[in-house]
């Protein structure tokens, strides 16, 4: 994993269920903002991952300075804070990250975060999809085309 | 009376919320969301959170809370057996139907829904906190689940027997079963596709405008009536994937409309779909022509 993941996953198991609540509130306010250029993508209906019940639109493309290195956008409906926040969580661990990285993604993310009682049986398979997504992405990162 | 719902004192206006929420000794407003967190963004600030996994559904066996456990929660929040219950929520208020159905269930008369939910309030800047409101608790006494409007399986297996109509309030694609066949589409691990015999396909949101609001009962009557050949005499089953847009539907046909006896199959989709040897039907039946 990650380092930045591990420390994510650290904070979490360090607080009480009710902390891990605000914590992952406070992630889905922090979700960063897609540029323009995606934005135009989404609004056309692109990119969506159609596993997940909830709007949600992703990107990853290879690091313009580093070849070696990831750029991960992701894309959430506002009405879905607890899959805002989950999903800000991997940008913020994995954005500007290696493949090794994405690779190193925890099956188990949501236990090892605590957060089996807020993100629920239902949310699994959009979660799974979301980062199969990710890591066959990640595994030969394109530029993304911009509409016309 | 035309033009007017059958019961119209169960939908009250924004505007009525917003002039009443400070009764909380007589009224208690809920807000019921597909997404646990969205009321922690920000609610109406008298508002409490009933969370349809958390707080309605067993933990163990998939069923409702029962009774004693439904009073409990009313009793936590503050709600006694008079107190008016008023529920929103996201997504034209699928989820605070859902919840005020499981109230009714427990017979719980006094229920109404915020016609256009939480979109409709916040799109009309009407004050929201993140501060969560608490209640000094109250005694609660519930009677036991009104069958009335409540579906098991074993109920539609003799509704399709007596050739009694069942409405899928699904989309077109999971209605005729062809969505099963497309890559990556969310299966929710339903094994088959398609309908429960005899079922005809109104989506859920055809009942409700852009903003949320129910359709005027004249639409409703055209929607339901006309185009589908039901009658507010009929016994009816609604039924979705997992019985929360089949509950709003209940609501239309019930409320609304004036159906006299509406069951919600909740075990809908992901029970038919998976149940060994119950029938289906796929793509689509000839069209009802209207008397």
């Amino acid at each position: 994993m990650s380092q930045s993941l591990t420390d994510i996953i650290h904070t979490f198991q360090s607080v009480d269920e009710e902390m891990r609540t605000e914590l992952l509130l406070d992630y889905a306010r922090k979700l960063p903002p897609i540029p323009q250029r995606l934005q135009q993508r989404r609004d056309a209906g692109l990119d969506r991952v159609p596993e997940c019940m909830t709007p949600v639109f992703l990107w990853c493309e290879p690091d313009e300075s580093d070849a070696s290195r990831i750029r991960l956008y992701i894309s959430v409906a506002e009405e879905s804070p607890t899959v805002a926040g989950i999903l800000s969580i991997l940008v913020h661990a994995l954005d500007g990250g290696t493949k090794d990285d994405v690779a190193g993604i925890p099956h188990d993310l949501v236990n090892r975060l605590g957060l089996q009682n807020v993100i629920r049986m239902n949310r699994l398979v959009g979660l799974s999809a979301i980062l199969g997504r990710i890591t066959r992405l990640a595994d030969d990162p394109q530029p993304v085309q911009p509409v016309n | 009376m035309a033009g007017q719902y059958h019961n119209p004192d169960m939908l009250v206006t924004t505007d009525w919320v917003d002039e009443h929420r400070g009764d909380t000794a007589t009224i208690r407003i809920v807000e019921s969301d597909e997404d646990v967190l969205l009321y922690d963004t920000g609610h109406i600030p008298e508002a409490v959170k009933i969370d349809w996994v958390n707080d309605l559904q067993d933990a163990t066996v998939r069923d409702y809370i029962d009774h004693e456990r439904f009073a409990r929660l009313c009793e936590k929040h503050g709600i006694s057996n008079d107190t008016t219950v008023v529920f929103y929520g996201d997504n034209k208020n699928w989820w605070a139907c859902y919840a005020l159905w499981v109230f009714q269930l427990y017979g719980h008369a006094n229920c109404k829904i915020m016609d256009g939910g939480r979109d409709k309030w916040k799109a009309e800047d009407r004050p929201m906190t993140t501060q969560r409101p608490s209640y000094p608790a109250v005694s609660y006494s519930a009677k036991p689940a009104d069958m009335s409007i409540r579906a098991l399986r074993n109920h539609v297996q003799e509704h399709i027997s007596r050739g009694n109509p069942l409405l899928d309030v699904r989309s077109p694609g999971e209605y005729t079963g062809e969505m099963l066949h497309m890559p990556n589409y969310p299966q929710e691990g339903a094994l088959r596709g398609g309908h429960i015999p005899g079922a005809v396909n109104v989506p859920w949101a055809t009942a409700v405008n852009e903003n949320g609001t129910f359709k005027s009962r004249e639409e409703l009557e055209v929607i339901y009536q006309q185009q589908q050949g039901l009658h507010p005499t009929d016994d009816v089953v609604a039924y979705c994937r997992i019985g929360e847009r089949s509950s709003h539907t209940w609501f239309v046909l019930t409320h609304l409309l004036g159906f006299d006896l509406v069951r919600n199959y909740d075990g809908s989709w992901t029970e038919w779909g998976n149940l060994v040897g119950a029938p289906i039907e796929k793509g689509t039946p000839e069209p009802v022509t209207s008397a």
